[in-house]
């Protein structure tokens, strides 16, 4: 029998664990208490604490359903008896343990012993103290409980990561680190800081821990020491950063100023082949120009683009791809018009904005894109690009040559009024304010730096709803392609009749045009008497 | 000799397994409804549809149905979750609050016309058809007011019309059938202001929201409902959110109604029409059977008869055999008996007389 030896060895235990727990709580008497926990959720409200314990799982199919714990009800509780971490959470090397009264994984009926023991053993006390408590018997904890979660992932975006450089004192080393393959120890090297995530996994590999345990021993554990010491700190409790309510409270620092690690403003994008350096962009016949500090600021972290690690797309992505990229080209990861870390899988997420869905939205999405867009980032090699030239300076040149468009035709080429009346049976005519929609357009296209590198043409824009034809000052009538609805030839195209009303229905819906509703008819065209 | 009931139901069940397995069984005698590669459809788009209630009015108008409550234009309607009903063939229903959606979501509801329709399917008078235009349709002249297709419909479509004392019909939409005829487009396809109703060849349809789903991705769910429910609609939907937030069943499976209810109703006609000679060939055979064992018995009792009359005659001639030899031996033995008398009274005399003597003989 092995339970009853794990409970004397447990027993052995206390006394260090008691004494553990005497030593902290003098230690933090102290250095200061930590914040009290936030207030306990009203019933039956979301809440971002919730831990389903089922660590036995990894030995097989669970006996009893898993308990359904929630950590800021313990930890309050215990808070009220001037108990913190410690007393659940054993210090390891570093850090506190982020398990549960142990420091390692330890045997199927070990772990079971170390809750049982603890859990019912302080349910115990606490009731012989006559406090309310917690269940003593198997399905008091052991219940499908549903509780409702609001928990949400939380990252280190641009102005929280700058918070805490500013706070280390630019000491990135505190955070960043990497494993020496030489000795094994985890060393900091200067400018090839990485994301947490391009080693801590969701599983663990090796013997890297999974990022969930990484980041919660390494930030709780900074944290509170912080708060140990008086300074100012993050939050300790899981609601602080995992709580969507806790989350918009944190401060937000507007200008944050640029991230170095040795990334260039400009340069040219990379290509490679499998297991090869990358070409020389003199040996290419065209060239993408990148403007690599203007997409710093659009978005919120590194991780956006570089989504495993922070090395060059075609470190991984090669042209025939490669297994490091998991197989996809170069050409995918560019062009892929779904997915969130392509160029133009991000340039479709901002024109989903409503200044931009207007239009956008009823453009079909093309995979591969339309040849025609090739040229806005594609270009010739220019002239006296010698092999081995500087890049950066290249790329400079070529988006400086570019002219991004930011009008659009005078206002008196535009037409001011448009009576649609074609149609007109039950209905007058609708009466359009054509230039004071242009115009509207217009506005929102010239604040987007991407409207202003994609829109080729100052017609560009009035393509939104004269679409499928080229640009024109005086475009093809509606009406030369939409006809009777329902041509068997054309089995997709809409007829006249509702290829208005889409555009205008569509356009107002995506740039969230609250007047006049789609059910009000008159709202448009008053009705023929 | 009689058939058992149990041992009857299993020859049936054998009959209508070996008529399933032979080719597609219809119950109650479909068409086969595969067999309209150029049947006519509608493919409804919730993304587009905007709640206007056109399609209700125009409905109402071109099937000539009594007039509403309250009129179309009220949209105040759409505050109660409606349903079809005698005087109602279509109706739009308003669903809010749907996660994933911006704003309130519409959803029509009007006769999907099944590709192997559960009414036709339960209906025994054959009152419904599917037609090769896709539309299925509704005979009243045969209707028997059973109301089995209000029970089969999976969607709760037909309807009855319970205030008729006299003459009550079964009510569903048509697919605009008498118009489809005339080259008309259905009443509310042809009201519809965003052509979130988009009619056409039900091919065509499913290729037309195959390329909305990969023109617009995240707008749509990967699912054209209808196409494969309950083994196939002519009117289809697609969605941005789940069906089930827009009222719609995703509990009915692929399997076309007439299906599940094929081997049992599969046998019904079968058994009209093959019980007479069934029971014929039963008869003829059970009477065979029953003149086949009467002359064996005949044919057995007949030689048990002769062969015990030979018996009884060899019985006999031996007795008499043996009857003649007792007489012999009798009479022999009152022969000698009488000689030894006679040669005791000749007595005394010196034994033995010579034989052939005259005294030697004395009459018997």
């Amino acid at each position: 029998m092995t339970a009853p030896r794990n409970d004397r060895a447990l027993l052995r235990l206390l006394p260090v664990a008691a004494g553990i727990l005497v030593l902290s709580a003098f230690l933090l008497g102290v250095q200061g208490a930590a914040p009290p926990p936030p207030p306990e959720p009203e019933p039956g409200r979301p809440r971002a604490d919730i831990i389903r314990i089922d660590g036995l799982r990894r030995f097989g199919k669970l006996e009893r359903p898993a308990v359904t714990y929630l950590h800021e009800k313990h930890t309050r509780a215990l808070a009220a008896r001037n108990l913190d971490c410690l007393a659940c959470h054993l210090p390891a090397e570093k850090a506190l343990s982020t398990k549960f009264k142990r420091l390692e994984d330890v045997s199927r009926e070990q772990t079971m012993a170390v809750y049982h023991t603890h859990c019912t053993g302080c349910h115990r006390e606490t009731a012989a103290r006559g406090e309310p408590s917690g269940p003593v018997s198997c399905a008091g904890c052991h219940q499908e409980r549903p509780v409702a979660s609001s928990w949400r992932d939380i990252g280190m975006d641009r102005s929280l990561h700058y918070r805490h450089v500013k706070a280390q004192e630019n000491r990135c080393e505190v955070c960043h680190h990497e494993r020496d393959p030489a000795t094994q120890k985890l060393v900091y090297v200067k400018g090839n800081e990485n994301n947490c995530r391009s080693c801590h996994r969701e599983e663990p590999v090796e013997k890297v821990r999974t990022l969930r345990q990484a980041a919660h021993e390494q930030c709780i554990d900074c944290h509170r020491k912080r708060i140990a010491r008086k300074e100012e700190s993050g939050p300790i409790y899981c609601s602080g950063c995992h709580d969507p309510a806790f989350q918009a409270k944190v401060e937000k620092v507007k200008e944050v100023p640029r991230l170095l690690r040795g990334q260039p403003d400009q340069t040219l994008v990379k290509a490679a082949r499998r297991g090869a350096p990358p070409i020389d962009p003199a040996e290419r016949a065209a060239v993408v120009a990148f403007n690599h500090i203007g997409h710093e600021a659009y978005v919120d972290t590194c991780r956006a683009c570089h989504h495993a690690t922070m090395a060059s797309c075609a470190s991984c992505h090669t042209l025939e791809g490669a297994k490091e990229g998991k197989f996809v080209t170069l050409q995918t990861a560019m062009h892929r018009g779904t997915a969130e870390a392509s160029c133009i899988g991000c340039h479709n997420a901002v024109k989903a904005k409503p200044a931009c869905a207007g239009c956008h939205a009823a453009i079909p999405v093309k995979d591969p894109p339309d040849v025609a867009g090739c040229a806005s980032c594609h270009v010739p090699r220019p002239e006296g690009l010698e092999k081995g030239a500087d890049r950066q300076a290249v790329a400079r040149r070529l988006l400086e040559a570019r002219s991004p468009v930011r009008a659009t035709y005078a206002d008196e080429e535009i037409p001011e009024n448009v009576e649609i009346k074609v149609l007109s049976r039950t209905y007058e005519g609708a009466k359009l304010p054509h230039r004071r929609i242009v115009k509207a357009l217009a506005k929102g296209a010239a604040e987007s730096r991407l409207a202003a590198a994609f829109h080729r043409d100052p017609g560009t824009l009035c393509q939104g709803c004269h679409h499928h034809s080229p640009v024109a000052k005086k475009p093809p009538a509606c009406a030369s392609c939409h006809a009777q609805p329902f041509d068997p030839r054309h089995p997709g195209r809409p007829g006249l009749q509702a290829a208005y009303h889409l555009q205008c229905m569509e356009c107002h819906r995506h740039m969230g045009v609250e007047k006049p509703v789609a059910t009000d008819c008159t709202g448009c065209h008053k009705e023929k008497r | 000799m009689s058939i058992s009931r149990r041992r009857f139901l299993g020859w049936m069940g054998a009959a209508g397994a070996g008529l399933a397995a032979g080719g597609r069984a219809h119950a109650a005698a479909l068409p086969p409804s595969g067999g309209h590669p150029d049947a006519l459809g509608v493919l409804f788009d919730v993304t587009r549809c905007i709640g206007c209630r056109k399609c209700e009015e125009a409905c109402n108008r071109v099937n000539e149905l009594p007039p509403p409550e309250r009129p179309f234009q009220d949209l105040g309607v759409l505050q109660k979750t409606r349903r079809t009903d005698a005087r109602t063939y279509t109706v739009v229903n308003r669903y809010e609050g749907i996660p994933g959606a911006k704003g309130p979501l519409y959803r029509k509801i009007q006769c999907n016309h099944c590709l192997e329709p559960a009414c036709a399917s339960a209906c025994f008078v054959r009152a419904f058809t599917k037609n090769p235009d896709g539309a299925v349709t509704y005979d009243e002249s045969v209707c028997v007011g059973c109301r089995y297709c209000m029970i089969a419909c999976p969607f709760e479509i037909p309807t009855y019309e319970y205030d008729k004392a006299l003459t009550p019909r079964v009510m569903k939409c048509t697919f605009c059938h008498p118009r489809l005829v005339q080259g008309l487009l259905p009443g509310c396809v042809e009201a519809c202001p965003s052509e979130a109703l988009t009619f056409g060849r039900r091919r065509d349809l499913l290729r037309i929201a195959r390329e909305r789903m990969a023109q617009f991705p995240g707008r749509y769910l990967d699912h054209i409902y209808g196409e494969f429910e309950m083994g196939g609609t002519a009117w289809m939907t697609i969605s941005g959110v789940p069906f089930a937030a827009i009222g719609m069943r995703e509990d009915l499976g692929t399997t076309p109604a007439p299906e599940l209810t094929k081997g049992a109703l599969g046998v019904v006609p079968v058994v009209a029409a093959m019980w007479p000679v069934l029971l014929t060939g039963i008869y003829a055979i059970n009477r065979r059977r029953d003149r086949i064992a009467r002359e064996e018995r005949e044919a057995a009792v007949a030689a048990a008869v002769a062969r015990a009359e030979a018996e009884a005659k060899k019985k006999l001639a031996e007795a008499l055999a043996k009857a003649e030899k007792d007489k012999k031996a009798a009479i022999e033995r009152e022969v000698k008996k009488a000689l030894e008398e006679a040669a005791r009274a000749r007595g005394e005399a010196p034994a033995g007389p010579a034989p052939g003597t005259p005294g030697a003989t004395k009459p018997a």
